[in-house]
């Protein structure tokens, strides 16, 4: 079945909630903030999701993001949501580890559009199917 | 008169023939040895704007140590053979190149390593050719030293000021591609060369379909009568693009585009803008003003500049003649270039496991500090010009997966040719096996799991579920490349990987 | 903002119980070393002075999590212990340092994974508007976990004046993490203990979740001199045998002032009579040695305004 293979981990199996749990406290111990999003057009060039709240600073503890993330689920049951942690010291300011933990039931398909050009030239789209 | 190899050996290291200060005597007619003309001066202090570099030199024998260090000074800066008037009508001092330490290489009788300062007034703003010329212009063939080999500098803030440097650099690219947290997966494509162009876009599309995220020219991929270069441009961008669409994942295809003029090489990188390429690439043997014109290119065309290092193991394999590729890496962060294959301690090709570390240092850290075991002789700021992705390339396998996780981390190009199209089942599966591989090693380490001792059980128990990395592990699983490094450090005893 | 995070999780040893496989026996002892929980209990008698009940209890509980750890690993009781707690007791008694000690002692034991505390007020739990209180709670929650909550003069939550109050939100999403989530954090309640019974009484529900009191008793007069001199002794100073008895008069008479604080008020008299004693050898005008620079008189003491009066 294909999928959409955005993030670091889409071609294992479904991460259980323990393993994501544990990927988590990954990003806490460098010391990054985690933060949710979430959308219903995983577009490859769809850079901005909707935030799910502001990124989590300071925390310990992965089980405080696991709440958030049982509520976004919760709350957009037919959504990609992703989990993104954000390292902020200087000449990094990016985020450094992002995976999705949510899919919908039927995930979204694309297709490609060209349009001709002189010499041989295709001009693509990536477009929903 | 004397000549330079005439010269006896003094009793110590110290500096024994000293710059002769008396005007009349220091510009008499006449050859002096480069010490007395000042080349020399052991108790210099660099100063935070001098350009150092360190030289690992080999003096003909009878030659001192001190006089060929200060030699090497002169010869990469202003002297000549024989004592010039003309240089008092400059502010002289100012010019030469300083010696200020000699010292015997570890382990490695009649060698040197000789370190000199450079005055920062020497360099034109931003070109690494003027820097080069300087610095190995002239002195590599010098006839007192048998070998002379340039193995680190250090590039003075001031100066790397003055450099534009990577065009995108790792935090952008991670940014453009929307992929954080893993290695970047790559193939080249095989066979190198006889594909035409409609077989060759096969390879790019079922590559990246299976889960790279780009897929690259080799070096001489050209424009040959096999495969014009236009051709090749539009199969690789269908590919990529349908590999997109399958995926949802932002992908490339390192278009090379190298060609034997500047004009040429434009022309090829504008119409891979206009295709909608997200990268292109060249050859080292383009040369120092051709890659830094690509790099302004790139920057003004939001393009990832990819370097292969085409050519460069004729200079830096050898220990004791050459320029070592921490160097060239340095002056390829400055000109500018986002990919440097930068080594794989584990593959086919040459490098010591530490070695190649410190290569990934300088292509990647803020800030170098000193690592004589890595092979960095100086502290080096980069004043903030971006990262460059190093790449990994040549002989290595999914089996690999946890040496290469463990040596290079994160941020780097794992680019398994042979291993993705040579896979019995097929190029998408041998892509398939390399991601989960990929992935599953980086879940596990972020897990807390020592990969490094438990890396082929982390692969067994994925191979389980997933038949290509089965496959894979089958086929490769033993295939190691064991031969000792030729360039390693000269500070810790040489260690392989397998 | 009075929101605070300390570190206490440094990497230590989690409970993993030296047992003996064949016949099924645990070395208590040998685990209570093994955690180093001897050493958090040693550094607590060395850095408390007095508590002496205080203590007795903390040992109680570390006694009864380790053999509740132990009866675990033997099947004899399945679900974990409620461990939140109430520390109650008069201002400067100790209960902000003795619950960095128990987050320790609880991480070590591997009941908290982390091990941090987290220092809160009303103020950081309860919002100004609608909407604000729970996530403004939510967000200190999730700090929380993984270590211990402090709550400090927690009834101030509760304002049954106020039948609006947000304070009540904040009440409600505790209590409910405090019963769901108990692997995850542990709660801690701390204030006046006649005002936190009300407390209790007007909130029943975070009564039965409490399952550990502890009372900090006031200080001895003797004790209070001894803290005043070790907070001198950490910084420097001393006090020679005419400012030791006159510090001695000085806790019976502050005791009996308003906004006596224990603790906190011998750091604060400590404070103020080294500022004295600078001014003092600054006015005399005359070279200083070593011994003067350390020593602290009666006249330093005798001039607070408790004497005043």
């Amino acid at each position: 079945m294909p999928r959409i293979t955005q993030g670091a981990f889409s071609f294992l199996p479904d991460l259980s909630d323990d393993q994501i749990s544990a990927q988590i406290q990954y990003a806490l111990d460098q010391g990054w903030a985690v933060s949710l999003e979430h959308t219903d057009d995983p577009h490859p060039r769809n850079t901005y999701w909707d935030m799910w709240g502001t990124p989590m600073f300071d925390l310990k503890d992965a089980a405080g993001v696991m709440g958030e993330l049982k509520a976004c689920r919760t709350a957009n049951p037919e959504s990609y949501i992703r989990l993104s942690a954000f390292d902020s010291t200087r000449g990094w300011e990016t985020v450094r580890l992002a995976f999705m933990v949510h899919r919908p039931e039927q995930e979204a398909k694309f297709r490609l559009e060209r349009t001709e050009g002189p010499g041989r030239v295709q001009h693509y789209s990536v477009v929903r199917a | 008169m004397t000549s330079v190899t005439s010269l006896a050996p003094p009793a110590s290291g110290s500096a024994p023939q000293g710059a002769i200060t008396d005007v009349k005597k220091r510009y008499a007619a006449g050859v002096l040895k480069y010490a007395q003309m000042g080349y020399w001066d052991g108790d210099y202090e660099p100063k935070e704007t001098d350009l150092l570099a360190v030289f690992r030199i080999t003096p003909q024998e009878g030659v001192d140590p001190v006089e060929a260090a200060a030699a090497v000074a002169g010869e990469s800066s202003t002297a000549t053979w024989t004592v010039v008037w003309t240089d008092r009508l400059t502010a002289c001092d100012s010019y030469r190149g300083k010696a200020y330490r000699v010292e015997p290489v570890p382990g490695q009788p009649g060698q040197y390593f000789v370190y000199i300062a450079y005055d920062l007034i020497l360099f034109e703003e931003g070109s690494i050719a003027n820097l080069t010329a300087s610095i190995i212009g002239n002195v590599f063939s010098f006839k007192p030293l048998k070998a002379a080999r340039l193995e680190d500098m250090r590039l003075p803030v001031a100066y790397v000021k003055t450099f534009k440097g990577p065009p995108t650099g790792i935090v952008v690219e991670r940014e453009r591609l929307g992929c954080f947290g893993r290695p970047l997966l790559g193939a080249t494509i095989k066979p190198k060369l006889g594909l035409s162009g409609k077989n060759y876009g096969r390879v790019v599309y079922e590559g990246l379909r299976g889960g790279l995220d780009f897929t690259k020219d080799d070096e001489n991929i050209n424009s040959q009568p096999f495969m014009h270069w236009r051709d090749r441009f539009l199969y690789c961008m269908e590919g990529v693009n349908l590999a997109m669409a399958r995926t949802g994942e932002v992908k490339g295809h390192y278009l090379n585009v190298t060609a034997g003029t500047m004009e040429e090489m434009y022309r090829r990188a504008e119409f891979a803008k206009e295709l909608g390429s997200v990268i292109v690439m060249v050859d080292l043997v383009i040369g120092w003003t051709a890659i830094q014109s690509m790099a302004e290119w790139a920057r003004a065309n939001d393009m990832i500049l990819h370097m292969h290092r085409a050519g460069h193991g004729t200079y830096t394999r050898q220990k004791s003649h050459g320029v070592s590729f921490r160097v060239i890496a340095k002056w390829l962060r400055l000109a500018g270039v986002d990919h440097l294959h930068a080594g794989t301690a584990v593959g086919k090709l040459e490098g010591d496991p530490m070695t190649v570390q410190g290569y990934y240092n300088i292509c990647r850290e803020r800030v170098n500090q000193q690592d004589l075991p890595r092979g960095l002789f100086f502290e080096q700021d980069w004043a903030d010009i971006r990262r460059v992705m190093p790449v990994a390339s040549g002989g290595i396998h999914a089996g690999q997966m946890h040496q290469l996780i463990d040596l290079f981390g994160d941020d780097v190009v794992l680019q398994f040719g042979g291993g993705t199209i040579g896979h019995p089942m097929g190029i998408e599966a041998g892509a398939i096996a390399n991601r989960v591989a990929l992935e599953t090693m980086v879940l596990a380490r972020n897990e807390g799991r020592d990969i490094l001792s438990e890396g082929p059980e982390i692969l067994q128990a994925a191979a389980k579920w997933c038949k290509p990395l089965e496959a894979a592990l089958h086929t490769w699983g033993s295939v190691t490349f064991d031969y000792t490094s030729t360039d390693t450090s000269d500070f810790v005893p040489t260690a392989s990987v397998a | 903002m009075t929101i605070g995070t300390i570190e206490t999780g440094q990497a230590v040893p989690v409970a993993t119980p030296t047992s003996d496989p064949t016949d099924g026996r645990i070395d208590l002892k040998a685990l209570y070393h093994e955690t180093q929980i001897d050493a958090v209990l040693a550094e607590l008698d060395a850095a408390l002075i007095g508590l002496k009940p205080v203590k007795r209890r903390i040992r109680e509980i570390a006694a009864y999590l380790l053999v509740d750890k132990a009866r675990r690993l033997h099947g004899l009781s399945a679900k974990p212990p409620t461990l939140h707690m109430a520390f109650t007791g008069n201002p400067g008694t100790g209960k902000t340092t003795v619950a960095l000690r128990m987050a320790s002692i609880l991480h070590r034991l591997g009941y908290v994974r982390k091990g941090h505390l987290v220092s809160v007020t009303r103020d950081d739990l309860v919002g100004q508007y609608i909407g604000h209180t729970a996530p403004k709670t939510k967000e200190v929650l999730k700090r929380a976990m993984g270590g211990v909550l402090f709550i400090d003069e927690a009834y101030y939550l509760y304002r049954p004046e106020n039948e609006k109050d947000y304070g009540q939100e904040a009440i409600e999403i505790l209590l409910q993490v405090m019963e769901n989530q108990r692997d995850d954090l542990v709660v801690i309640l701390a204030g006046y203990g006649d005002r936190m019974e009300t407390f209790f009484s007007a909130n029943p529900g975070f009564r039965s979740r409490i399952t550990h009191h502890i009372d900090f008793p006031d200080y001895e007069d003797a004790e209070l001199v001894a803290i005043a001199e070790s907070l001198a002794a950490a910084e420097g100073y001393c006090f020679d045998d005419g400012a030791r008895a006159a510090l001695a008069e000085y806790v019976t008479a502050r005791r009996r002032r308003p906004s006596f604080a224990n603790a906190r008020s011998m750091r604060n008299a400590f404070d103020r009579a080294r500022l004295r004693q600078a001014m003092r050898l600054f006015e005399a005008d005359s070279p200083v040695d070593h011994e003067a620079l350390r020593t602290i008189t009666a006249a330093e003491i005798r001039a607070s305004r408790v004497f005043s009066d």
